[in-house]
């Protein structure tokens, strides 16, 4: 079998020490801000990505891929200790794992949200090692048409899956499409939108545009109704899990890996999506669905592996096809451009190291949370009273400094703070920000490729519908759509998002 | 009589075809050129039809259908104000100031957007933050920025 030697370079990869310390780092930077609410990985990825320029590709990407994974352990600690979800795939956690907490159970859901997220991380690594390559293969013989349609595919997936009025995400991504045409444009060298600005040559800097409308933008919100957190927490015991909490977690386990894993390959799918939807089936099929909402482990066990599994597999079409699914994505996508790297098919056979080394070092990652996770409980703890009125400023002037360090120039500040405003009105009209950077990220690409399969085409659109390929992913796109716009289903959608 | 029944989408779909519309008058001189041979306007100028489409569809949304929507969390100016103008601040500083007392300023000035701010704390916090940033960007990363910029007397180069 091919894929134990693909395991086993991406271990030589992996566990070579400096890459083992960005590991830990990254986990480490995950779990904290899981835990800290108020700042989410989008941000904290868009922040630290500067810094990565002068690492080496592996660590640099090995680094950021702990943050993401990292933010799902961390998050399930507040939900269960506190009732605050750190992060936003822990909110249905939050539902039972504190109820466990107050009835002195908060070791074992604890250890369950830890233990069902490794189970579930370690699948969703094989998933990926075996899934990849085949689709990288498939995506090679991909022409501009079939990659035009593929990512047409993303944007309308990405819809289908967020939260709001329909109407409203495709006004976001057209927005962000449209911001993504500012620069020079690619075929005629001609520049578009710069109003004589030179820095706006080479467009909007991606990652300044996503900590304004990320970082800064999440500040002014949590600054409307900003209220003290009153922190009790006692003393977590009991770590161990009985001989019946084993048998009780099992199938919620295993069906929670298996949905996250399925819904984080979706486009705009991730990890948010998969834990309510694991929560919403175990409330239908558990036997102890009566206990639910009253601390049952179940309801802990299902979405904290769900979540893990699907921030996990969102990364198979990043790696494969070069498209994101979620912002986070993008932000990786982003990373891989700046270390000069195409993100795409060719990632696997051209790079084979980092592709692996990346792989293995997702389930290294995952046994070190298990391991900072649990002993460490009362150091994450401790953290949860650092106040928001000191982090803040925090946050802002590592943004600033982020900024800064993008192009050594100050424009990219102003950018941030420019996208600050506009990512709050956004949000202040009910705009869901995420379809825009989706958007922003895919419209050069989506362009070029575009206008090649014209150029090949001599301007005959039906190119997109005479390739099978193009033609059954347009086809998927037009299901999708339909699905969304059925009543039904669009009913069945709000009430996941409500719940 | 035609009624708004839910202003938030009103502004939201007029606030989509200005954007729309913006970017068609500053591509007016962009080159659109045909299906066959696309210039750099075509794709703009078809998203901002697109945009325009969509946005005149939720303003006629918004006139039609009501939606119970949670009111929005009362404005705090002061903290608006002072989260946005931070980065301004920083970029109009950064070369002439140098990191140190940008930073210091920066930190100290926006804390006071929280109502929980205490002035000890904020400097506190301010001190911590610059010695990090230095240590970080100066030492570490070695990116061009001076701790002491050519406004800061005697310190500054």
């Amino acid at each position: 079998m091919d894929i134990f030697s693909n395991l086993l370079l991406g271990a030589a990869t992996a566990f070579q020490p400096i890459n083992l310390v960005y590991a830990f780092i990254g986990c480490l930077l995950g779990t904290a801000i899981g835990v800290l609410p108020g700042l989410g990985p989008t941000a904290t990825i868009a922040m630290l990505l500067p810094i990565t320029f002068g690492l080496q590709p592996e660590s640099a990407l090995i680094m950021l891929a702990g943050i993401f994974y990292g933010a799902q352990y961390g998050g399930s600690t507040t939900a269960i200790l506190i009732n605050l979800p750190g992060e936003s795939s822990s909110v249905v956690t939050a539902i039972d794992g504190y109820q466990m907490a107050r009835r002195g159970r908060a070791g074992a859901a604890l250890a369950t949200a830890a233990l069902g997220s490794f189970f579930a991380g370690s699948v969703a690594t094989i998933l990926l090692a075996v899934a990849a390559p085949p689709l990288a293969a498939v995506a090679l013989n991909f022409g501009p048409a079939e990659y035009f349609s593929l990512m047409v595919l993303g944007l309308v997936a990405s819809v289908a899956l967020a939260s709001g009025s329909l109407l409203k995400a495709f006004a976001m991504i057209a927005f962000g499409l449209l911001l993504g045409s500012v620069g020079t444009d690619v075929e005629s060298g001609m520049p578009r939108y710069i109003f004589g600005i030179p820095e706006l040559y080479d467009g909007l800097n991606f990652v300044a545009v996503s900590m304004g409308i990320f970082g800064i933008c999440e500040i002014l919100r949590n600054l409307e109704n900003e209220h003290e957190r009153s922190v009790g927490v006692k003393k977590v015991t009991g770590l161990m899990l009985t001989r019946d909490d084993f048998r009780r977690i099992r199938g919620p386990v295993l069906r929670g890996t298996a949905l996250g894993s399925f819904l984080g390959v979706l486009p705009g799918g991730g990890a948010m999506l998969s834990s309510f939807a694991a929560y919403a089936l175990e409330k239908r099929i558990s036997p102890n669905r009566a206990e639910f909402g009253k601390g049952a482990i179940e309801a802990v066990a299902a979405p904290e592996s769900a979540n893990n599994a699907g921030a996990q597999t969102s990364f198979i079409p990043m790696l494969t096809l070069g498209i994101p699914g979620n912002p986070v994505m993008a932000l990786m996508v982003g990373a891989m451009i700046i270390q000069g790297i195409t993100p795409g098919p060719n990632v696997i056979s051209e790079e084979p190291d980092l592709f692996w080394g990346m792989i293995v070092s997702m389930w290294s990652g995952n046994l070190m949370l298990v391991i900072l996770n649990l002993p460490l409980i009362g150091l994450w703890v401790r953290m949860l009273t650092i106040p928001y009125h000191l982090l803040f400023p925090a946050i802002i002037g590592f943004c600033c400094i982020g900024a800064y360090s993008i192009n050594n120039s100050v424009f990219d500040v102003f950018i941030m703070a420019g996208f600050s405003v506009v990512g709050f009105a956004l949000s202040k009209l009910r705009f869901e920000p995420a379809p825009l950077l989706l958007g922003f990220i895919l419209g050069p690409m989506l362009e070029e490729n575009l206008r090649r399969a014209m150029l090949i085409s001599q301007g005959d659109p039906t190119i997109f519908v005479r390739s099978p390929l193009s033609l059954s992913l347009l086809i998927v796109a037009v299901i999708v759509l339909g699905l969304v716009l059925s009543p039904s289903i669009s009913r069945k959608r709000d009430e996941a998002f409500t719940e | 009589m035609l009624k708004i029944r839910n202003g938030r989408d009103f502004v939201g779909g007029a606030a989509m075809v200005i954007v729309s519309l913006l970017f068609i008058w500053f591509g007016r001189d962009l080159d659109v050129g045909n299906s066959f041979q696309m210039g750099p306007g075509y794709f703009p100028v078809m998203l901002s039809l697109l945009l325009i489409g969509i946005g005149v569809l939720i303003m006629v949304q918004s006139l039609v259908v009501t939606v119970k929507g949670e009111p929005d969390a009362p404005a705090n100016w002061k903290a608006y104000a002072l989260v946005i103008l931070a980065p301004v601040f920083f970029g109009l500083a950064i070369s002439r100031l140098g990191l140190v007392p940008t930073m210091f300023l920066m930190i100290v000035t926006v804390s006071s957007a929280s109502k929980y701010a205490d002035w000890r704390h904020s400097i506190a916090l301010a001190l911590f933050m610059t010695i990090c940033s230095v240590v970080l960007f100066t030492r570490l990363l070695s990116l061009p920025v001076s701790s002491f910029g050519p406004w800061i007397p005697f310190l500054g180069n």
